[in-house]
């Protein structure tokens, strides 16, 4: 029998603040094997245009809310990690990610829907995350839909 | 040249990306992958998880090809030119997968002194199965 999904469309998280630092550039560069100096070499960042290293493009992925329960998504939704697939993944960059600066992002649930898959049903959860700096500049957007297997 | 720089004249529509070959994958690439991106779920990193949740064994982070194909579009446009990147997770990457990212010009246009290029990627492994499809935008600035 498959599961049935609580709908939560419209659904806010509350919104978390996150502050760049230099080593989890680095770091996440480093996980891909990504070894671009504009990322990893502080000399090279300095010299650049921005005044410093950049994050790569996917880094906003790494953007969480240290203090929120992890399983509240799951829990909202009555599922459980285990049925989990990321279907797709955006990201919108308005503006370099920097060692340093402090952002604040907001999550909200922006569709929700079902349909058949390969292996049986499959539900989709569409989650945009707006990153904005202290002025309320938007710096990023991203868009993920997460797969659950029914 | 790596990380050499291209400008926007130097981009025609149908030009090709430089292919980017990653892997094979192996489990520390996906355990770094996790403590690199925060995402712990266990389908990554442990085979009975995996195979007690019907996925038949662990396979990569999808997040991680992205950033493969992510590294394939910097590479040849450029740190920090990225404006936009969105892919589809079209199949599963496992263990010892080699990951060949690949991309082709779409478009270019010019508006108010930006000029963007329109790149479509996508990511393969060695059977030729697609695991990444999608469209990246970049920024890039004109010679003059």
């Amino acid at each position: 029998m498959p599961i049935q999904l609580n709908r939560i469309v419209g659904k806010e998280y509350p919104p978390f603040v996150v502050t760049v630092e230099r080593g989890k550039i680095k770091e996440f560069a480093r996980a891909i094997g990504d070894a671009n100096p504009f990322y990893l070499d502080d000399d090279v960042g300095r010299a650049s245009e921005w005044g410093d290293i950049v994050a790569p493009p996917t880094f906003a992925i790494t953007f969480r809310d240290e203090d929120a329960d992890t399983g509240a998504l799951l829990r909202d939704l009555g599922t459980d990690v285990s049925r989990l697939l990321h279907g797709e993944q955006e990201f919108e960059i308005f503006r370099q990610l920097r060692p340093g600066e402090t952002y604040l992002c907001r999550p909200k649930i922006v569709d929700q829907y079902e349909k058949a898959g390969k292996t049986g049903p499959m539900g989709f959860v569409v989650r945009e995350t707006a990153v904005t700096d202290r002025d309320n500049e938007i710096v990023a957007r991203m868009r993920s839909i997460t797969v659950v297997r029914l | 040249m790596k990380h050499a720089r291209i400008y926007f004249e130097d981009v025609q529509v149908g030009d090709d990306l430089p292919a980017l070959v990653k892997g094979p994958i192996r489990q520390i690439q996906l355990t770094r992958y996790a403590g690199a991106s925060g995402d712990f779920n266990p389908i990554h990193q442990d085979d009975e998880f995996a195979k007690a949740a019907g996925m038949g064994g662990v396979f990569a982070h999808g997040m991680l090809s992205m950033g493969f194909v992510a590294q394939a579009v910097t590479d040849w446009a450029g740190a920090g030119s990225v404006r936009k990147i969105g892919v589809r997770f079209t199949a599963l990457v496992r263990l010892k997968d080699t990951v060949t990212c690949k991309g082709r010009v779409l478009a270019k246009s010019s508006k108010d002194d930006v000029h963007t290029v329109e790149v479509e990627i996508w990511a393969e492994t060695q059977k030729g199965e697609k695991v990444v499809t999608g469209k990246a935008t970049v920024a890039l600035a004109p010679r003059t």
